[in-house]
């Protein structure tokens, strides 16, 4: 490289430096604290004992199950329903024009908007409720399912897959409809079943596009705050809103707990991107490394 | 041909689900009554247009402050990622495939996560509370989707066109704006795009690096939704929404237009 280059090479990477650096400094701030390192408050020594407290408490562990079940069976049950809507675009050719507006319309949706929608359809006056009604299957709003607000959460994971289903299902058009439209109908020529060839053909190789998206929505609804603060039970709490409801205690010298609650979940989402990068690198050489998601 | 019939049933349902509920929150926004288990309002109003308009939050002060974050964020995050991607595919540097994963970063670390643990520092930049430190935070969540989306157009551009420009002559920024720019456009938009719709949804990052202080439509809905106001709730939805597509809607129709006269 030229002198010249090198300079201007590095100085058109500094500012992606910087941003990086302070993910980095927020990242290694989590972790500094969370092992109780905090001079200001003469915190020197380093423990682990934040996190041992932490999680010998049985409603952190309540919590970190809500949190990693909602986000378990939302991003699945997303993956499902996003596969099976790209492929009916894709078969039905509809990859461009109003269909597709529609579907692109959740992902533009924000999170708050989106337990607004929950409420309204599914909330015991919802309009559901309501049909339910006018179908004669309930008498009175109080018999129908109280889905919102629960232990079990299912408010909070119908919200997320209403909207991360779409946003699979347009990641991986792309992909999707590449694939089909050269190796699926190559296979349906040769006498494959439209079935058959999306099954063998088109699924597997449009699977690195479509477990990349489950492992951003994975992540994200492990980590979201919006949909459980307004859709979630009392107790017990999804984590993000636990840890958060730690990290205001004005009491500073109880920021480790906190912190450690941070630590604990960066922590599982690295493993979580983790998993994903081992199970990505053997579907590879299965797939021969002919395609890249 | 059975299949295909399977298939728009699916995307019927889909859309079906999809729109219910945006029709449902358009009719609250005029709702006045709408009593158990009426299937439609009994009274309609317009005290939410006023109540919106001349209330206690003041929505064109709101809906400033939020559409100038999310410009700022689009543009400097889709500055940063095209620097980025001029950096790794045009000039190759080294270490250019630590860049790529790196770049995903924050996308493995959740934004709750980021944002408590960057406060400290926020505090120490003196830039908390301000817009400076809310748009730092929002570029860091919206930056993972400009780096990639610049790589990807930058490298299928290649530098090929911008090497004949120099050799002819032109200068590398001239060359650049000549020959590249025009290639790379749709791109562009697109990042800026998708970092405007990003910065425009936040609302726990906001919260945090804001303090408060900086009010976006995020922060305003919240309450309503919370306090069951659903006519308020609805209408401040619409008008978030609604501000949101306009924006996704003339950017996706410029994109539309560069790629026909592109072919």
């Amino acid at each position: 490289m030229r002198k010249r280059d090198r300079i201007v090479s590095a100085l058109l990477i500094t500012p992606f430096m910087l941003v990086t650096a302070l993910v980095l400094a927020a990242i290694l701030n989590i972790m500094v604290q969370s092992l109780g390192y905090m001079p200001v408050f003469d915190l020197y020594d380093i423990t682990l004992k934040y996190y041992i407290e932490t999680l010998r408490r049985p409603e952190v562990v309540q919590s970190l199950a809500v949190s990693l079940k909602v986000s378990a069976l939302s991003s699945a049950a997303a993956a499902a329903a996003g596969t099976l809507i790209c492929a009916a675009l894709v078969r039905t050719r509809k990859t461009r024009g109003a269909m597709l507006y529609t579907v692109r319309l959740p992902i533009l949706v924000p999170h708050t908007v989106v337990a607004l929608f929950t409420v309204a359809m599914l909330s015991q006056t919802g309009l559901f409720a309501r049909l339910a009604y006018a179908g004669g299957m309930i008498s009175d709003y109080t018999e129908f399912p109280a889905i919102l607000y629960g232990t079990g959460y299912f408010g909070v994971i119908i919200a997320y897959v209403w909207k991360e289903a779409p946003f699979i299902a347009y990641f991986s058009l792309a992909l999707m409809s590449g694939v089909s439209e050269t190796l699926g109908e190559a296979a349906e020529n040769l006498g494959a079943t439209p079935f058959k060839s999306f099954m063998h053909i088109t699924l597997p190789l449009s699977l690195p596009a479509i477990a990349k998206g489950f492992l951003i929505v994975l992540i994200f609804s492990f980590g979201g705050y919006e949909l459980p603060m307004l859709l979630g039970a009392t107790l017990p709490k999804a984590f993000p809103v636990y840890t958060y409801i730690e990290f205001l205690k004005p009491d500073f010298r109880l920021r480790p707990y906190s912190m450690a609650m941070n630590g604990i979940t960066l922590i599982l989402s690295l493993m979580m991107a983790l998993i994903y990068a081992v199970c990505m690198k053997r579907l590879m050489k299965k797939l021969g490394g002919g395609y890249e998601g | 041909m059975k299949d295909r019939k399977a298939m728009n049933a699916v995307l019927l349902i889909t859309a079906l689900i999809i729109l219910l509920p945006v029709i449902v929150i358009l009719i609250w926004t005029v709702t006045a009554r709408w009593p158990w288990p009426g299937l439609l309002p009994e009274n309609y109003t317009l005290r939410t247009v006023k109540e919106m308009l001349f209330g206690s939050n003041s929505l064109i002060e709101i809906l400033i402050s939020s559409v100038v974050l999310a410009t700022l964020v689009a543009i400097i995050g889709t500055v940063i990622g095209l620097m980025t991607a001029r950096a790794t595919e045009i000039y190759r540097i080294r270490g250019r495939h630590v860049v790529g994963t790196a770049a995903l970063l924050p996308l493995i670390v959740p934004g709750t996560v980021f944002a408590m643990g960057i406060q400290v520092l926020l505090i120490r930049m003196h830039i908390n509370d301000t817009i400076a430190g809310v748009v730092l935070v929002h570029l860091v969540v919206a930056l993972p989707y400009c780096v990639t989306i610049m790589m990807d157009v930058t490298a299928a551009a290649g530098d090929s066109l911008e090497e004949q420009a120099s050799v002819l002559g032109a200068g590398p920024l001239r060359s650049f704006i000549d020959a590249s720019l025009p290639q790379i456009m749709p791109g562009i938009l697109s990042s800026a795009s998708m970092a405007y719709i990003i910065s425009y949804s936040q609302y726990f990052t906001t919260l945090l690096a804001g303090g408060g202080k900086i009010k976006t439509l995020a922060l305003v809905l919240v309450p309503y939704i919370q306090s069951g106001d659903r006519a308020l709730a609805s209408i401040y939805s619409t008008v978030f929404v609604g501000s949101a597509l306009i924006v996704f809607f003339l950017l996706e129709a410029a994109i539309h237009r560069l790629m026909k006269t592109e072919s």
